[in-house]
């Protein structure tokens, strides 16, 4: 499905992008995500496509806000059944509904006797009762605890896929958007990437996509060589190389982004390896079970050690280690 | 806090004669007259006031303070100068006081005096309290409710009106004691026909204090059972 949703107020957007199953639109708080779901609910005034000129109550979208906004004051299947057109099958049809999102024994209950995750899936039944042709969700992992997310969010995908409807979720959270089956960047209210999220999660377009993304480590240089295998990239004390990539040329300038998590200790490797780097360890930081590096030399990096590649060394600020990064890992933009 | 508060009526059981209760002349027609005009005035205070409270809590627009200023005008205004004013606009020689005269309608000392002099009582309290009541419901929730197909009319009748129940119903209350215990503005407008409020002057001017105390009981027997009732159901419903 192709969307384009143009608006002024209250943020200017220009938005134009497709969605395919699971997509996911990812970008910055404050960026208009809501607004944007807001007006391809026809809940504030926009234009473009589709269901353009249809009063809200008519466009056939289910939206799940943030905190999933369930009526206080109905139970779980009436919740279900609001959308529904009054009949001898209503309670029947909401039932089947949350007997789908394994919420049947909690029919009889109350919102607030919910949990979150049973929130959302009763809210997921209620916004899917109209059978719609695009179902819209507002920052879905935004009110579950860290604990129960992944779980939330494995099945809730499971569940849009298994009723075949394309869902637009909006989020700041690069997480979500790992799992979707597309994804799109939202940058100063227009899309400025868009594709399958290994894809762009692999090739960011631009430095701001790329810290949105979760790269730690930005480098300035040009292009030095270009081979037919790939390509050195330079700045004013370090050569990294890095996989071919179209468009670039000698004496370009260009911007390289590699991820914490791509840098590894390299001792054992030798000087026969490519971009392996000797650094002073400037700062470390615990980060759960990891440990958060930051190295000055030639150049600064910032690296994330896992606990198994902890085990056994004794880092402390002053270290001199050897690191590496593969250069497929070494990603460069055009500035 | 509750005591002083309460220790008048207690006195009034003391102050009851008991051996002697009775009611004056007139009292059971005034009882009568308070109980059906307060519920007319009651329901046409919810029925124009309560699209003027959803419009106030729900329209946004540049000098909303000021007619937010204007309604409390009829709050501030005391009864009394709030019964002269109503003469000055609605009675017989006023302008238009006299187009409601040629169309056959006489808006002092007639039942439709007593009804308008309530209104204008109750009102304020019933608008101030509805317009809170929607104000209190999540804005989202109605929006949610038109993406679910229902359009404005359905999402008032089953998100908005349910959510704010609590409200209104104190809206409901407080608007009918108002009318019922209004006496300022109804000694001016509507002298006659006599409700309970006038009656109760009356007798104290005519008869005495005997007079008033058996209409007092009656008074808090017919007014305070409707807000007790609403505010106990809707408490009952709101357990969500």
């Amino acid at each position: 499905m192709d969307i384009r949703y143009q608006l002024e107020k209250p943020v200017m957007l220009d938005v134009q992008m497709q969605v395919r199953d699971f997509t996911v639109l990812l970008g910055l708080s404050g960026e208009g995500k809501t607004v944007l779901l807001k007006a391809i609910a026809g809940l504030i005034p926009a234009r473009g496509h589709p269901f353009a000129g249809l009063a809200a109550e008519r466009r056939p979208i289910g939206y799940l806000p943030q905190g999933y906004a369930l009526f206080p004051h109905l139970r779980a299947w009436e919740n279900v059944a609001f959308p529904l057109p009054r009949g001898a099958g209503r309670r029947a049809q909401a039932m089947n509904l949350l007997t789908r999102v394994g919420l049947a024994d909690l029919a009889e209950r109350y919102p607030a006797a919910l949990s979150g995750g049973q929130r959302q899936r009763v809210a997921l039944a209620r916004a899917l009762a109209r059978r719609p042709e695009l179902l819209l969700l507002d920052e879905p992992t935004s009110a579950l605890d860290m604990a129960t997310r992944d779980e939330i969010l494995d099945e809730l995908i499971r569940e849009v896929h298994d009723f075949g409807v394309p869902v637009l979720a909006v989020s700041h959270d690069p997480h979500l958007a790992m799992l979707a089956d597309h994804m799109a960047v939202l940058l100063d209210g227009r899309v400025v990437q868009e594709g399958p999220p290994r894809e762009v999660f692999a090739r960011p377009a631009t430095m701001r996509v790329a810290r949105l993304l979760g790269f730690r480590n930005f480098l300035t240089g040009r292009v030095a060589e270009i081979e037919r295998s790939g390509m050195v990239v330079a700045g004013a004390d370090w050569r990294l190389r890095a996989g071919l990539q179209h468009g670039m040329h000698p004496g370009m300038a260009v911007t390289v982004a590699i991820r914490s998590e791509d840098i590894v200790p390299g001792e054992a490797l030798g000087g026969a390896a490519p971009n392996v780097l000797n650094l002073k360890v400037a700062a470390l930081r615990e980060e759960g079970v990891a440990l958060r590096v930051r190295m000055e030399g030639a150049l600064c990096l910032d690296m994330l050690l896992p606990r198994m590649q902890c085990a056994g060394r004794s880092l402390v600020v002053g270290t001199e280690l050897w690191v590496q990064v593969a250069p497929e890992h070494v990603h460069v933009m055009a500035e | 806090m509750l005591v002083f508060l309460l220790a008048p009526f207690a006195a009034l059981v003391f102050a009851t004669d008991w051996h002697d209760f009775h009611f004056a002349p007139g009292d059971l027609g005034a009882i009568r007259v308070s109980l059906l005009y307060s519920g007319l005035a009651l329901m046409l205070v919810v029925l124009a006031g309560t699209p003027l409270a959803w419009w106030l809590a729900h329209c946004h627009y540049r000098g909303k303070w000021l007619v937010d200023a204007l309604l409390l005008l009829p709050l501030l205004t005391p009864p009394l100068a709030m019964g002269i004013l109503l003469s000055s606009f609605y009675g017989p020689y006023a302008p238009v006081g006299g187009l409601f005269r040629q169309a056959g309608l006489y808006l002092t000392n007639t039942a439709p005096a007593f009804v308008l002099a309530q209104i204008y009582g109750a009102m304020p309290y019933y608008v101030l309290a509805a317009r809170a009541a929607f104000e209190g419901v999540s804005e989202e929730l109605e929006q949610i409710s038109r993406t679910l197909g229902r359009n404005r009319w359905q999402t008032f009748w089953l998100v908005t009106l349910p959510l704010a129940r609590l409200g209104l119903t104190a809206g409901v209350a407080l608007a009918w004691v108002r009318a019922m215990g209004e006496f300022g503005i109804v000694l001016i407008v509507a002298y006659f026909p006599q409700g309970i409020p006038v009656k109760l002057w009356v007798n104290l001017q005519d008869i005495g204090l005997s007079a008033v105390y058996p209409l007092l009981w009656v008074f808090f027997l017919v007014a305070l059972p409707l807000p007790l009732w609403l505010g106990l159901r809707s408490r009952r419903q709101g357990m969500f």
